[in-house]
């Protein structure tokens, strides 16, 4: 077949077939008259320009060119006219605020550098959401993208804000005047001074209309809890306390209910006596799911089911009525129930999903488990989902009966996140003006007859409650980029409210301080009450407690277990994309997935055996990179083409995955036609029934920077159960769980580190820096990879690059499935050599999860020294090892001798996008984005190579300071970024001469490693065993 | 320098002009000039408008004189908006006779200075006549000895030869020898490859480079003359990797009441006016005024791929400015004193000694050192890792 095809150089070749014969017979598409010309003397003598002159102006124009370059460039020095007080050029400032964009939200703190966010740093005061996740560490980014709304839109036409003003508030009065309703949609309201903003602009008119939508909806959780106790808010949940954590489907550590709880689930995580055990239900494999002690598979639409198990052993064990239940994951619900009965008031069960009725099962076996103010709090309830889809519903049908004049959105794209319902587009487009508050020229900005162009987070301000109690405030860290406004100055400009928002906040804020003082919690950048509730937000959650009917809700859960389809198509969110509210951040695209390791796309992962059964392959280029199918996927009559398949271990049969978020239109250019948009298949609930079809002959290309998924048997990430670890040794001659590599040679057997090449360093004096990473409480949520991405400045190099695992990342977190094989059951198959191996390569249908962060081990015999031909790279006194860029002659060589993979090489000139080939890169390559550098770190070229270098700006900036004061450097004092990203604590970073550090300690733990240890490199970074909380 | 000049109120006044005028810029200039108004009155003339005795009891502590119901004191008192003038009791009697002396004296018409440009370019020029007329020297040598040669020949009755012969017969000869050929082209190569590392070495060393500054700034007359601190106006040099150039405002600090200079007048100084928009005449800032910053030439300038930090030599190292800077004191227009190479920091690196006995910071890793390189050994950056490669570079 392929023999027959017929290519055309372009549609005119199509068109006209005479063409190629004509352009076959000459060079040039059209005769140049050279014979012409040199065949009339006349016309060559009458030429000025002789061959002789010719070579004299172009002698004359090289040399002067060379000339002209000789000259040194001039550099001016341009400094303040009037010097900001705050600011000393060199010296970082950091600002407590907030960040909040209708999804996410985290206390933060902003680094400045001459008046320019360059980073965002976890807010250590902060009680509630102090960790924030890859997605807020990333967003300082979006601030430098060209691609924001620059003015303001006014009917598809750039326009300014006094038309705009008068635009909608003339469309206003006439909404008034028809009787109409002037609606304000936007996601959950965090924040009280909006809220009282929005109320006070909707008091002037008759038929006002605030609709909360989330994005990610949990409207029928928020009614299961207004119907349980009467306020339609979830509680604060409080993982800290909790000793058993059952999960039915909640991705708790991913995406779940806004609340961060990564660090307060690690503080049980420690390897000990007390540590938690969590049991995971889930269909699909999840970040939170890959953490827990125990995983089972089951399809989302049976979570119900699995609760009703849970619900029915409880309630017996405690001697309460039971409620009929079924035959689903039987066993498994009974362990759950077994592990939470024991833990008592410590348990804590939480579900996924968005279903009134497991939500139901949920709180009474939370209820009868009695942890109500011990692992989840009634009192003090967390306001970050609030969004109701029943009041969105009736917008629609409003919408479309044309009683709607005015539509003021915000902090959403309705028609991003609703393109799964058609409806809406309909509607949307019967109301007379619609107005987008948003930064992005995005979907609902296309739609809509105004644009008013909102200003980044870090140019605005704000004050956030997020729980009972809590507060935060949110504060400008630079001035307006952009002719740009923020939401609440609009509301002010359209309601006529004088003054500006900082001066509104601070006098609604006069009774909420008490006797705190402004300035303080400001400084802070959180304000915890000590009594009294969230007015603002308590007062709209506030309603009737209708009470719970747990057998209805039983039979209502088992129904839908009963339907359960055959093919179940699950939507969940990426740790680094989130809903897609910030997708045009290149950051986040090169972020690979934690579990799939891909970069760059989203895909609907399923199960080895389905694929098998459907025909769907993953196969793998002979340079590694990945390919997969593609498949049509249809839920009920709406149909979604070419959506990438990858095959996941750990999914469950007759279900998949399929990530929100991507597939956008306007988010930008770096985001704009990456992945499928999965939002058009989504409706309300969180899991829908699907049909598959293979595209035949299709073949997606993938970024994923992982190739071998298994450790094979060697023990790259050590794992030890918890009873191993409290009853055996750990090193006990040959049969501990953490024996260090042991060498036989003529002296005996020696330890790995004992057999040495190479003279030791001198590490007694000054400084040894170490780091210790505890793979028990690292979950892979990735913040650091961003952290680290930011901070020293990597290049981003796109999808093609990723694909050919160029991959710049100093900093990666690698991740490890189980094999069914092992060599102990290998030798009972009586399987050995590549077979043993061929099959070890597989990773398991249901796996046991490792995650590794792995960056430059800062080996003390560092393989990649004594190869460099140039000295590039040396090592410190300091327990460092060095890379010199200036010095980098771009052999390689240090790359292919590193054990660990760590080195990354510069492979073109990432920040000169000149040819077009880095526009992803645009924190590098425009002036725009350039600002977000930090200055402290060099911006390497073409050629070089390079790799983590233990944040040096960082230790070198901390023994500075230490010695401005003349005192010596304290533990904790330096930090590097990835560790003060890190909500869990997981890394820990230190001097190890200090023998009261931190890190000093973590060296002396039993758990202690180094990875590769038997390649006897001495690394000055080192891993702490995993400990998993099973028995055997 | 005595003088006793007339004056209107014919008040004989001996002083010394020369202390007189350091005493005048250190007390009064902030508030006072010779020939205009400024904070408080011109001064010029003041020895004509009051008499000796009532000035010398002014400025010395014009509060009690104004309490003591003088009226002169309390019209000028109120003429000025009540502005206070602080009490100088630490003057003499004789301290204040040489300002008022210097108040005449400098208010006189200058007379023109003589020059020594001149005598300069004439030694320059000196320099090259001697080459000169050596060369004209050896010339006429050679033609001398070509001359000698011939008349020789002539004696001998050979035939004469020009010397353009002679020298293609020599060339000749030298050429056609494969030992000259061989020793030549060595030499030739020599010269060729030094010259070109000598001047690949110099790409990028800047050395001695004294670029034109927008404003004729000199650090002579203000750190070395007027003794103000480096660290008054360069303040992150403490702090901070940057030693900052001053922004436009920390020049007002001063030059809001100093308008003009010794050298230039009002010239140089009003182009800080014009940064900031400060009107002189009203000695008050211009409202809604767009500033414009003044554009400096970055004199040193280290590549990106090194990373220095001020605050490290100033604060930690406590290493003088002059140490790498050069005698800024003394230069009229600055440049760049050192090379800024790398082997220049690094053998800086290897002699310098740190602050290892006055730093509590060091406490710990001091006593280690004594112990590897003794007790008395001085302790140089180099000993405490000043030559790692990633010190400087990340």
């Amino acid at each position: 077949m392929a023999d027959n095809k017929k290519y055309w150089r372009g549609i005119s070749e199509l068109e006209n077939p005479e063409l190629t014969q004509t352009l076959s017979e000459q060079e040039f598409p059209s005769q140049i008259p050279a014979d012409e010309f040199l065949g009339n003397e006349d016309n060559l003598d009458s030429t000025h320009t002789s061959r002789r002159d010719f070579l004299k102006y172009m002698g004359f124009s090289t040399a002067a060119a060379t000339l002209a370059a000789c000259e040194s460039p001039v550099y001016e020095s341009l400094p303040y006219v009037v010097g900001p007080e705050e600011i000393i050029p060199g010296i970082a400032n950091y600002y407590a605020s907030s960040y909040y964009d209708g999804h996410d939200y985290a206390s933060i703190l902003i680094k400045t550098r001459e008046g320019r966010p360059i980073k965002i740093e976890n807010n250590k005061q902060a009680a509630l959401n102090g960790g924030a996740n890859t997605r807020v560490h990333a967003s300082v980014l979006n601030l430098y993208d060209a691609s924001r709304r620059q003015q303001p839109v006014v009917k598809g036409q750039e326009s300014t804000w006094s038309a705009l003003d008068s635009g909608v508030v003339e469309a206003l009065k006439a909404a008034e005047t028809k009787g109409q309703q002037v609606v304000v949609l936007t996601s959950t309201v965090l924040s009280p001074s909006q809220k009282a903003l929005i109320k006070n602009f909707g008091s002037a008119y008759t038929n006002f209309r605030h609709v909360a939508y989330d994005p990610f909806s949990y409207s029928n959780k928020l009614d299961a809890w207004q119907e349980a106790t009467g306020k339609r808010a979830l509680p604060l949940y409080q993982f800290g306390n909790a000793k058993a954590i059952v999960s039915v489907g909640a991705d708790f550590l991913g995406d779940w209910i806004g609340q961060s709880v990564s660090g307060d689930y690690a503080k049980n995580r420690k390897p000990g006596a007390g540590m938690s055990r969590h049991l995971h239900f889930e269909a699909g494999m999840s970040l939170t799911g890959s953490n827990a002690d125990k995983r089972y598979k089951v399809k989302s639409s049976q979570y119900g089911a699995v609760l009703v198990n849970i619900y029915n052993e409880i309630a017996s064990a405690k001697g309460m009525a039971t409620v009929s239940g079924s035959d689903v994951m039987k066993a498994e619900a009974k362990a759950a129930a077994k592990e939470l009965l024991a833990a008592g008031n410590k348990g804590l069960i939480v579900c996924g999903g968005n279903d009134k009725a497991n939500e139901h099962l949920c709180i009474a076996i939370n209820a009868m488990l009695g942890n109500t103010e011990t692992t989840l709090s009634y009192e003090n309830r967390s306001y970050f989902r609030q969004g109701d889809e029943k009041a969105m519903k009736a917008l629609i049908a409003d919408m479309k009966a044309k009683k709607v004049g005015v539509i003021i959105t915000h902090n959403l794209n309705p028609f991003y996140v609703l393109s799964g319902n058609a409806a809406f587009a309909e509607a949307y487009k019967a109301v007379p003006a619609t107005v987008a508050v948003s930064q992005k020229y995005d979907e609902t900005a296309a739609n809509s007859s105004f644009v008013a162009a909102e200003s980044h987070y870090c140019e605005s301000w704000g004050d956030f409650a997020p729980a009972d109690n809590h507060y935060s405030l949110q504060q400008p860290t630079i001035k307006t980029l952009f002719n740009t406004r923020q939401f609440e100055e609009c509301l002010m400009a359209w309601s006529g409210v004088s003054g500006d928002y900082h001066s509104y906040i601070k006098s609604n804020w006069s009774s909420l301080l008490g006797g705190n003082d402004w300035s303080t919690v400001l400084h802070d950048g959180v304000f915890v009450k000590s009594s009294a509730v969230a007015e603002e937000m308590a007062a709209d959650a506030e309603g009737e407690a209708s009470g719970a009917d747990i057998s209805a809700a039983a039979s209502s859960a088992l129904a839908m277990a009963k339907k359960a389809p055959a093919m179940e198509l699950n939507f969940n969110q990426m740790t680094g994309m989130g809903v897609g509210t910030i997708a045009n951040n290149p950051w986040l695209l090169e972020f690979p997935d934690p579990i799939t390791r891909v970069s760059w796309d989203n895909y609907l992962s399923v199960a080895a055996a389905d694929a098998v059964e459907l025909g769907l392959k993953n196969w793998n280029e002979s340079n590694g990179a990945l390919n997969g199918s593609t498949v049509t996927l249809k839920v009920g009559d709406k149909t979604l083409e070419n959506v990438p398949v990858f095959i996941q271990p750990g999914q469950t049969i007759g279900t998949a995955t399929l990530a929100v978020g991507y597939g956008r239109v306007g988010a930008g250019e770096v985001a704009d036609k990456v992945g499928v948009n999965a939002f058009a298949l989504m409706g309300m609930e969180h899991h829908a029934g699907a049909s598959l079809e293979l595209v035949a002959e299709s073949k997606h290309e993938f970024a994923c920077i992982q190739l071998a998924h298994t450790m094979m048997g060697r023990d790259i990430v050590k794992e030890v159960s918890l009873d191993t670890y409290l009853n055996e040794a750990a090193q006990n001659g040959h049969d501990g769980w953490n024996e260090p590599p042991i060498f036989e040679t003529y002296k005996g057997p020696l330890v790995a580190d004992e057999v040495n090449l190479w003279d030791d360093f001198d590490h007694e004096t000054g400084h040894m820096w170490n780091m210790s990473i505890d793979l028990n409480l690292c979950n892979g949520c990735g913040a650091c990879v961003i952290a680290c991405h930011a901070e020293n400045n990597v290049p981003v190099v796109g999808k093609d690059e990723m694909r050919k695992h160029r991959d710049m990342h100093w900093l990666r977190i690698d991740r490890y499935y189980s094999s069914d094989t092992t060599e102990a059951t290998a030798e009972e198959e009586g399987l050995s050599g590549i077979d043993m191996y061929a099959n070890m390569e597989v990773p398991s249908e249901s796996p046991e999860v490792f995650f590794q962060p792995v960056m430059c081990q800062h080996c003390n015999h560092a393989p990649c020294e004594t190869v460099c031909p140039v000295a590039a790279t040396s090592h410190s006194a300091e327990g460092m090892n060095h890379m010199t860029y200036n010095r980098c002659i771009g052999t390689r060589y240090c790359a292919n001798n590193c054990p660990y993979k760590v080195r990354r090489f510069n492979w073109f000139q990432y920040h000169d996008n000149t040819l077009g080939m880095f526009k992803e890169n645009y924190a590098m390559n425009d002036d725009l984005g350039r600002m977000v550098l930090n200055p402290d770190v060099t911006v390497r070229s073409r050629g070089v190579m390079e790799k983590c270098s233990m944040c040096i700006q960082r230790t070198q900036l901390g023994k500075l300071e230490a010695k401005k004061r003349g005192e010596k450097l304290k533990d904790g004092q330096v930090q590097t970024a990835c560790q003060s990203a890190c909500d869990t604590g997981a890394i820990v970073f230190g001097d190890v001469n200090d023998k009261q550090s931190k890190v000093f300690a973590m060296k002396q733990d039993k758990r202690m490693y180094h990875l590769l240890g038997s390649v006897g490199t001495q690394p000055s970074v080192f891993y702490q065993v995993k400990v998993r909380n099973t028995k055997a | 320098m005595l003088v006793s000049p007339q004056s209107l109120l014919a008040q004989e006044i001996q002083g010394d002009a020369a202390n007189g005028k350091s005493l005048f810029n250190s007390q009064c200039a902030a508030c006072h000039k010779l020939d205009k108004k400024v904070v408080g009155p011109a001064l010029g003339d003041v020895t004509q408008r009051r008499d000796l005795e009532w000035l010398t009891a002014w400025i010395k502590n014009n509060q009690e004189l104004r309490e003591s119901g003088d009226a002169d004191a309390i019209a000028i008192f109120e003429e000025y908006n009540g502005s206070v003038m602080p009490a100088f009791p630490a003057l003499s009697d004789q301290d204040v006779m040489d300002i008022l002396v210097y108040t005449i004296e400098g208010s006189k018409p200058k007379e023109p200075t003589e020059t020594g440009g001149e005598t300069v370019v004439a030694a320059q020029e000196d320099d090259y006549t001697l080459l000169y007329i050596l060369g004209a020297l050896l010339l006429f040598m050679v033609v001398l000895l070509a001359r000698v040669k011939n008349t020789l020949k002539t004696v001998q009755g050979e035939g004469t030869t020009s010397m353009l012969e002679d020298a293609n017969v020599f060339t000749r000869t030298a050429l056609n020898n494969p030992r000259v050929v061989t020793v030549l082209t060595i030499f030739i190569a020599i010269v060729f490859f030094q010259q070109v590392y000598v001047n690949l070495m110099a790409v990028n060393v800047e050395e001695g480079y004294m670029p034109h500054q927008p404003i004729k700034f000199s650090h002579k007359l203000h750190a070395g003359d007027n003794q103000i601190d480096c660290n008054y106006c360069h303040s992150g040099a403490r702090k901070s990797k940057h030693s900052n150039i001053p922004s436009a405002n920390v020049c007002m600090n001063c030059h809001m009441y100093i308008q003009e200079g010794p050298k230039y007048g009002t010239e140089e100084i009003s182009k800080i006016y014009a940064a900031v928009g400060f009107d002189p005449e009203s000695g008050s800032y211009i409202e809604d005024y767009e500033q414009k910053p003044i554009k400096w030439v970055r004199i040193h300038k280290l590549p990106d791929l090194a990373y220095f930090n001020h605050a490290q030599h100033v604060s930690a190292g406590k290493v003088e400015c002059q140490t790498c800077h050069g005698p800024i004191q003394e230069m009229e227009e600055v440049y760049q004193y050192s090379s800024l190479t790398m082997g220049w920091c690094i053998n800086c690196h290897r002699e310098t000694k740190v602050q290892v006995e006055t730093n509590n910071y060091y406490e710990e890793m001091h006593a280690k050192l004594k112990e590897k390189y003794g007790a008395d050994a001085d302790i140089t950056v180099e000993m405490i890792g000043g030559l790692e490669c990633g010190k400087c570079h990340y």
